[in-house]
């Protein structure tokens, strides 16, 4: 008897295609009016010697068939999910929504990569004004109103004590008036000169540095800036120190690195020299330390400054300068 | 300074080729930007700082060539031989402090005519062109001595004399006077600007242009040459002034050489009369201040101590043997140069170092890196705070999907208009430029929205339909009673969006969306205690604007462009969504949040309530935020609204406002109970405030 039950469960299970209908099937078979409960109610009318034997039997027929069900119901569980899941397959080539990640502008990534290697190096960060009077522009920079030195920069008047910075060293003298040495700064910043064309904009950025003790020499202008040269284009880059002329500086140089662009072969950018101009430095003017009220017999100090879009330009091989304040999407995006 | 390398070598031996000298200038300070090949010549493109005038020549290189390679100039061959005739001529400085020095020469009977080929050649190499053989011969001794010379036709001055002198002197005058230079304009000659006058006219603005009454002209047939020493100063404000810049006035403003001035006339004197034909009579030589040189004392410890080196004395003193300079009262510590007339660049003991470091080579200099104390005030700066904060808005910015601008600190009238400012907002007064490049780079911006603007402008016009902009800048506010204006730290960001069919739908407003970015960023930077007001901003859409308060101080503005200020920019596109904002930095600068402290973690599970109230359309959905937040209970944790509805189900005029509200207990599991009691007291309290009704 319950052979054929288990049998006839078997066929039936066979059949059954969802959860649903395996519930119906179990419901037919060990629910409250099931044939196996059915079968249980019967063992009562069985004799004493019987009933644990066909007891034990309908027992196991019982287990069997939910331990089938079991199965079957992992079975049709896996298979209905995997229904469900290959009907919400979705078109996974169409782009994702982005918010459209914003570019930073290749001069402040610049201007930033300076300032850390600086910082790095121990140096403090300060400012000053970008509407500047003549006096810190030029006078205390030891750049008189007569001076052929002031052709060097072409100025913007404001009026005729004040000017738009020309560069950022006038915040040596700012800093040198309210702090006392040691003194290891740099001042990046906004310059302005009046002048336009593919290698001069009227506003560009420049990062002036000033160190100032006891001690210090050429030597070590030249130690700072050949570090700060190895960590900015990389430790193999030459660097050469030639002389050159600032009013606030003295001795002063020009600083070429090797042309990084032809490995200093020598091509259009570096005419031909294999090397570029990157900056300019020099030890300070003892003129200038005493317009800061710093005692030049005591200290000695060397300051430097360089041209953040020049570093930009080359570091990105952008050919036109003008294309760093267009602000066309086109450009700025590739950064 | 162009320099033919073969009259270059007229006058010193050179044994290297041109590339190689090239190399040895550019690293004693002469920077040689290029090398020009020109038949079987090279011309150098030398460029010389302003503080060395006296190598604006042929000899004035010469000199510094001899000293790399320690070796002598020679001069050219002065072979004068003057007439023995009486001198029929006068020369009066009248300003001696201006003229410290004229001397002159006669050539008599010289035929005007075309000079010859090497001449020509040799001045067009410089980029000088041929006039005539007078003119070419002053011209050639300006290159070759570095000294301005000037030739007059002497027939042309009146009474045989010269004099030198202001408006001011010779004629008493206080008002600018007349005169025409030989460019054929006619110039207004200021009662201070030195002049050199004949018997009766002006007939040269000294140093920097000769009159075009007494030039020489084919006609000449006797011409006076003049060489003088002219105060620098008083030529540069001249040349400057009259926005007239010539060879002379170049050399004259950064001092020229006043022994050498005598050479160079004999130079031009002899070449005119060999090349002319002419006679020669004795010269004149007018001297009143004489130039004596000032002794500077150089210490051997100085020098080491500033260039990092250990030289030996000996060697300090073999660095500047080359230079022309007389060295005096040499002792164990130190010794005293005099230098030459054509170096007034030096006067002070670190010229004299760097004329050392110069010349013992800055490539033999070796590097080393400073030994130093740490600075006096370890604290960060103003300025590194400001960098901190920027750095900061800036990723957040870029995270949020904004491309960084940089644009000119200057902007135009015109830009400033299309705000629809107020004629008193002290925006439209902002610092003026004397001398602009342009029309739209006439003043200091006051406000970075103009800038932002004017991107917006160029990008559409590309074509783009969808972009965010953003900047950190100064702006520039003029202050009453002083010379600077205020430079005050400014972000401005701007999103532009076109209604584009688009393959993911996000109706978000774009207010919300730049909102959003700016509470990010007070998030990130622990600005508490922001709250935003209605904007009275002229620019700004009256119903879509906030100021951005904190503790009363407006520190920025955020809203959707006024139409009509976006009518005004004719840009192309249907009603696009432009969002704008707005953010003084240095305002905001005090209100970052300084150190944070740790607080303990809540140990038992909140419990959440949704209420939704049917409320006036119009009042502010921030009420009901803080009507929550300010109710006396400590277990309120956390409150949000997730729903704004409008429409016919609750009521003309009116919309319901959803919130939820988080409770939790720091001692305790709450129960349902006493969280329903609670809820209900604090949505009675809201309700009777806001006057709304729970939406049922």
């Amino acid at each position: 008897m319950s052979e054929d039950l288990k049998a006839s469960y078997l066929a039936d299970l066979q059949t059954v295609t969802t959860l649903q209908e395996l519930a119906q099937l179990k419901a037919k078979y060990l629910g409250k009016k099931g044939v196996v409960t059915l079968q249980l109610k019967t063992l009562g009318a069985l004799s004493a010697e019987e009933r644990p034997h066909a007891g034990k039997r309908i027992n196991e027929l019982k287990e069997a068939i939910e331990s089938l069900s079991e199965a079957k119901e992992v079975e049709l569980t896996h298979q209905e999910l995997a229904k469900r899941l290959a009907s919400e397959s979705i078109d996974i080539t169409l782009p994702g929504k982005t918010t459209g990640i914003g570019r930073a502008h290749p001069i402040s990534t610049v201007l930033n990569e300076i300032i850390d290697i600086f910082v790095r190096l121990g140096f403090s960060v300060e400012e000053g004004p970008e509407v500047e009077l003549d006096h810190y522009n030029f006078e205390a920079l030891n750049i008189p109103k007569d001076h052929p030195a002031r052709d060097m920069q072409d100025t913007f008047y404001v009026s005729d004590d004040v000017v738009l910075r020309t560069h950022t060293s006038p915040v040596q003298v700012r800093v040198m008036e309210r702090q006392k040495p040691p003194l290891r700064f740099i001042a990046p910043g906004k310059v302005y000169r009046c002048d336009a064309d593919v290698s001069h904009t009227p506003m560009f950025h420049q990062v002036e540095g000033l160190v100032v003790d006891t001690h210090i020499t050429f030597s070590n202008l030249k130690g700072v800036l050949v570090s700060f040269v190895h960590q900015m284009f990389g430790p193999q880059v030459p660097v050469r120190f030639r002389p050159s002329f600032f009013p606030f500086t003295e001795p002063s140089a020009e600083i070429d690195i090797g042309c990084i662009l032809c490995d200093a072969k020598g091509c259009r950018v570096c005419k031909g020299s294999g090397w570029l101009e990157v900056m300019g430095a020099g030890m300070v003017n003892p003129k200038v330390l005493e317009f800061g009220g710093i005692d030049p017999e005591l200290y000695t100090g060397f300051a430097f400054g360089m041209g953040v879009e020049r570093i930009t330009m080359l570091k990105y091989r952008i050919d036109d300068i003008r294309l760093l304040f267009e602000n066309d999407l086109r450009f700025l995006r590739q950064f | 300074m162009r320099i033919p390398y073969l009259w270059l070598k007229e006058f010193v031996t050179i044994t290297e080729t041109p590339e190689q000298l090239a190399h040895r200038l550019t690293m004693a300070g002469f920077e040689v930007e290029a090398l020009e090949r020109i038949g079987d010549d090279t011309v150098f493109e030398v460029n010389v700082t302003p503080n060395r005038p006296d190598c604006l020549s042929i000899i004035g290189i010469a000199r510094e060539v001899a000293a790399l390679y320690g070796t002598k100039v020679t001069f050219p061959d002065l072979n004068i031989v003057s007439e023995p005739k009486e001198l029929d001529f006068n020369i009066d400085i009248l300003d001696s402090d201006l003229c410290n020095r004229y001397a002159g020469r006669i050539v008599h009977a010289v035929t005007i005519g075309p000079s010859p080929d090497w001449m020509q050649e040799r001045l067009e190499k410089c980029g000088i062109r041929s006039i005539n053989n007078v003119v070419d011969v002053t011209n050639y001794v300006l290159l070759e001595f570095g000294h301005p010379l000037h030739a007059f036709d002497l027939n042309k001055l009146h009474d045989h004399r010269i004099r030198v002198g202001t408006p001011a002197t010779v004629l008493g005058a206080k008002e600018p006077i007349a005169f025409t230079t030989l460019d054929g304009v006619e110039r207004r000659i200021a009662p201070d600007m030195l002049l050199i006058w004949d018997g009766k006219v002006p007939v040269a603005v000294a140093g920097v242009m000769g009159g075009s009454d007494s030039e020489v002209s084919d006609a000449t047939t006797d011409v006076f040459i003049e060489s003088a020493y002219f105060d620098p100063g008083s030529i540069r404000r001249t040349s400057k002034r009259l926005g007239l810049k010539t060879e002379a006035s170049y050399r004259f403003e950064r001092g020229t050489d006043i022994k050498i001035m005598k050479k160079a006339l004999d130079r031009a004197a002899q070449l005119i009369k060999e090349l002319a034909h002419g006679s020669m009579y004795g010269k004149l030589d007018i001297y009143p201040k004489r130039w004596c040189s000032t002794p500077i004392p150089v210490r051997y410890a100085r020098v080491n101590q500033v260039l990092g080196l250990s030289l030996a004395n000996a060697q300090i003193l073999d660095c500047l043997k080359g230079l022309e300079l007389e060295i005096t009262e040499v002792t164990d510590t130190g010794f005293v140069v005099k230098p030459p007339p054509f170096r007034r660049d030096m006067t002070m003991e670190v010229d004299v170092i760097e004329e050392i470091a110069r010349l013992f080579g800055f490539d033999n200099i070796a590097p080393e890196l400073p030994r130093m104390r740490l600075g006096n005030d370890d604290a960060l700066t103003d300025a590194q705070r400001m960098m901190r904060l920027k750095q900061k808005l800036r990723s957040a910015f870029l995270a949020a999907g904004y491309t960084e601008t940089i644009n000119y600190s200057f902007i135009g009238e015109a830009d400033i208009d299309r705000l629809r400012l107020a004629a008193s907002d002290i925006r439209r007064a902002g610092v003026r430029i004397q001398n602009p490049l342009s029309e739209d780079g006439t003043v200091m911006r006051t406000c970075m929205l103009p800038s932002l603007i004017r991107n917006l402008i160029t990008n559409v016009a590309q074509g783009n339909r969808e972009f965010q902009l953003f900047e950190q800048a100064r702006i520039f506010l003029p202050r009453e009673g002083e010379q600077l204006p205020e430079e005050r730290e400014c972000l401005a960001a701007l999103i532009y969006r076109e209604k584009v069919k688009s393959l993911y739908r996000d109706d978000t407003h774009d207010f919300y969306r730049m909102k959003g970015a700016l509470e990010d960023c007070f998030a990130d930077t622990r600005v508490a205690g922001v709250t935003y007001r209605r904007s009275a901003e002229p620019y700004l859409h009256p119903g879509q604007s906030a100021d951005i308060m904190i503790a009363g101080t407006r520190i920025g503005t955020i809203g959707v462009l006024s139409p009509l200020v976006v009518n005004a920019l004719e840009i192309k596109a249907q009603r696009p969504s432009i969002v704008v904002l707005e953010l003084d930095l240095s305002a905001l600068l005090p209100h970052i949040g300084a150190s944070v402290h740790y607080r303990s973690i809540a140990r038992f599970p909140f419990v959440e309530r949704d209420t939704a109230l049917v409320v006036d359309a119009a009042l502010e959905s921030s009420m009901i935020l803080d009507l929550v937040r300010s109710f006396p209970s400590d277990m309120i944790e956390e409150t949000a609204i997730f729903d704004v509805y409008q429409g016919a189900s609750v009521g003309n005029g009116k919309k319901s406002v959803a919130f939820n509200v988080r409770y939790r207990a720091s001692d305790r599991t709450l129960t349902d109970d006493e969280v329903d009691t609670l809820h209900a007291a604090l949505v009675s309290h809201v309700s009777e405030k806001t006057g709304g009704q729970i939406r049922q």
